[in-house]
């Protein structure tokens, strides 16, 4: 442990700087520029806006998706520098993460958790499967992508996306300055 | 036992007069065809009187103008010899279930009735399995989704159609149960617990899963080889290039196509990669799940290094994309710069490891919550033909590696350790000894990397069948420094490829993370996919853990689940 400690403080970790002019927005689709409007009105206090609380629902995906979000919490990127936080329930949440297509046995507990949290609320789909069910499109056992069934406001591209382009586009999603 | 040519001789007679007709499919897939009514006694010969392993077992439709007919194959093997045993019997629409003698078949014969409809006669519990009651029509003849008149893309109306049951309920004083999921706290797939407890301890946990069964098999039906390539990424994110891999090597089987020496080591250091990167992505897991957030935020530096690492290499987190028939793609290739950088990045990885091992043996916390926890006994191993790490920490061999080799794996030194300790501890410590052994591996590799050109295979297939393709090789090996092939310059070469007159298959296989990888391949006339079969070693380990959990505590179960690490997604399928 002392080790780990002594090389720590020599080195320091790295945490990514992200300037956001500088935030590629080739994987970036936000199809409604009005979030920082709607998030502020949901509380006079503007204090509120460094305090987004995520909540993520898996409906189909491959897991590599939620690879790439869990590590937005480790140390290199820490989204909770700029206020946005993972939390265990709708209730609590702002924004619901959709990962992969959806599948028609998740199709439900999909909806039930969106209608769990409380409104105003934003939708960010995540990876090329969430929006239309990419290559599990057609299949029997999914009903398509979450485009028709949710309003999506953030679409983040890849397959699966990179944690800095998750992190890009919520940070220029919600207008936020990067630190 | 040792001879796998007259491995045929020395079985019992009463099998081999059952046995109608047998030849070799590959070199080490030794097909014994059977009547149906002989199926129990050969599956039971071989799986309770030889001790094989059950590997997989699935019904592919043979269906003609003049009825329904299905073959259905089980796969058996044992870890002293280099021999599949392919046990191959038709119907008509039923066959005798085996679940209550091999209880790894329960999840197979219930996933061939909703697939396929075929009956299994006798099944202990015949609920639907991955078509749930409540979102499937289970009065319809026809929701058989893999048989070959199941249009592509029909999809029964969307509402509630019935409801789910339980198995088995707990009753007594003081007995309650607790539900969780299918959507969980945390950033974790899909999947449903009920957990029946008196007081503390866990009496009973069932678990249901297929919540996210996207139907991969079927589509696949009618693609060709590289487009199926990229729905094999898709089976199991973090265990893309196993799945990919084991994909290959059954086409490339089919086709006979030999592939380069250098590729094949090339293969060997990313398939090495993946185990390293998801063993230490579990390590960090046990950590942060142990509330050891110190040692696990450290790990996730560790873990976040090596994908930044494979970035490097590949152009891709998780190495996707990197592998082709018939070689590499150009965007994988180790040369001498990339093998330098990937030789000094993993002595630092392997020194910053070291130290958190230490500190982890050192820490009583861990060992306290680790030891005698989640014990699976030998003989749940043995029965459910448990896979990978959690049968080695249980006292079972069981390395594909080692038993099937492929690749390049018999000509490099590595141990398969096995210990006997049975909890989350011992599946801890064989997670030390793989990380330990894929450093010495991914070593050995860099060492042995033959100077060669990795896609010569497949562009001599290539040269042989399409003459436009081979500007397209030359033109990607002329940028191949940091150079990404965009999807149009890929070759296709199965698209080109001559008609087979039969309609062939073989199986592939890998040793992935978390255990072996079995995929059956069968291609039809034009050489594209007619079936399909992918087996994930969390199908055989999920369930594991309903055994792993009797007697511990409910604040246990993440400890036991992770220390299996299972996928959802590749279980599902």
């Amino acid at each position: 442990m002392f080790n780990i400690i002594k090389t720590r403080i020599k080195e320091g970790i790295k945490t990514k700087k992200i300037n956001i002019e500088d935030i590629k927005k080739d994987n970036i689709v936000i199809f409604n520029e009005e979030l920082k409007n709607k998030l502020l009105n949901k509380s006079k206090n503007k204090n509120f806006i460094n305090n987004i609380s995520v909540r993520v629902v898996d409906s189909g995906s491959c897991n590599a998706c939620l690879h790439e979000m869990s590590a937005l919490t480790n140390p290199y990127y820490d989204m909770e520098r700029f206020g946005f936080k993972f939390v265990a329930a709708p209730k609590h949440a702002d924004i619901l993460m959709v990962a992969g297509c959806v599948t028609r046995n998740m199709y439900s507990a999909l909806l039930k958790t969106y209608e769990n949290i409380p409104y105003p609320k934003f939708v960010v789909a995540i990876g090329d499967c969430a929006m239309n069910g990419g290559v599990f499109k057609d299949s029997y056992a999914t009903l398509g992508g979450i485009e028709d069934k949710l309003p999506v406001d953030i679409l983040i591209k890849g397959c699966p996306p990179e944690p800095i382009d998750i992190l890009a586009g919520l940070l220029l999603a919600f207008g936020k300055s990067a630190k | 036992m040792k001879n796998k040519l007259d491995f045929i001789q020395n079985l019992d007679k009463d099998i081999k007069e059952a046995v109608t007709e047998n030849f070799y499919n590959q070199d080490n897939e030794l097909v014994l065809k059977i009547n149906l009514k002989d199926l129990k006694k050969v599956c039971l010969y071989f799986f309770k009187d030889l001790k094989f392993y059950l590997l997989s077992a699935f019904a592919a439709d043979e269906s003609k103008n003049d009825g329904n007919k299905f073959k259905i194959r089980y796969i058996f093997s044992h870890s002293s010899i280099d021999l599949f045993i392919i046990i191959e019997t038709e119907t008509g629409g039923t066959f005798p279930s085996l679940s209550e003698e091999i209880p790894a078949l329960n999840w197979y014969e219930r996933e061939m009735k909703d697939l396929f409809g075929l009956i299994p006669e006798g099944h202990p519990d015949p609920r639907p399995l991955m078509l749930f009651p409540e979102n499937y029509p289970q009065d319809i003849q026809n929701m058989h989704p893999l048989r070959k008149d199941y249009p592509f893309n029909f999809r029964p109306e969307f509402k509630k159609y019935g409801e789910y049951s339980y198995n088995k309920d707990v009753k007594g004083d003081g007995v309650f149960n607790i539900l969780v999921g299918p959507v969980h706290a945390g950033i974790i797939e899909p999947g449903h617990f009920r957990f029946s407890m008196s007081g503390e301890p866990i009496l009973q946990l069932e678990i249901r899963h297929f919540w996210k069964h996207r139907g991969i098999e079927k589509i696949a039906e009618g693609k060709t080889i590289s487009e199926t390539l990229s729905l094999a990424e898709k089976i199991s994110g973090d265990h893309c290039v196993a799945h990919s891999l084991a994909f290959l090597t059954a086409a490339e089987k089919i086709l006979n196509i030999k592939i380069p020496e250098n590729a094949l080591y090339i293969r060997t250091i990313y398939a090495e990669l993946e185990r390293l990167l998801c063993n230490i992505n579990d390590f960090a897991w046990l950590f942060q799940d142990a509330g050891y957030s110190f040692g696990a935020q450290e790990t996730f530096v560790l873990k976040e290094d090596i994908m930044e690492l494979n970035k490097y290499l590949s152009g891709s987190r998780f190495n996707k994309d990197i592998l082709s028939l018939g070689g590499i793609n150009i965007c994988g290739n180790i040369d001498n710069l990339r093998k330098n950088v990937l030789k000094e990045k993993l002595s630092n990885f392997k020194k910053r490891y070291l130290n958190l091992k230490k500190m982890l043996l050192n820490s009583s916390t861990i060992g306290e919550r680790f030891e005698e926890t989640g014990y699976i006994n030998k003989e749940t191993i043995l029965d459910l033909c448990a896979l990978g790490f959690a049968a080695r920490a249980s006292g079972v061999p069981s390395d594909t590696r080692k038993e099937h080799p492929y690749l390049i794996y018999d000509k490099l030194h590595f141990n398969s350790k096995v210990l006997k300790n049975r909890d989350v501890f011992a599946r801890l410590l064989i997670r030390f000894y793989d990380i330990e052994e894929s450093f010495s591996i991914i070593t050995q590799c860099l060492n042995e990397l033959p100077a060669e050109d990795i896609n010569k295979a497949g562009r001599e297939y290539a040269d042989n069948n399409v003459n436009n393709t081979v500007d397209n090789i030359s033109k990607n090996k002329s940028k191949n420094d940091r150079c990404i092939i965009a999807k149009d310059d890929k070759i296709d070469i199965a698209q080109q490829l001559p008609t087979n007159s039969l309609r062939s298959w073989a199986l592939g296989y890998c040793e992935s993370q978390r255990g072996n990888i079995m995929h059956f391949v069968e291609l039809d006339e034009k050489s594209r996919i007619s079936r399909w079969k992918i087996r994930d070693p969390s199908f055989h380990n999920w369930q594991l853990i309903e055994f792993a959990v009797i007697g511990d505590i409910i604040a246990d179960f993440p400890l036991v689940n992770k220390s299996l690490n299972l996928s959802y997604a590749g279980n599902d399928l």
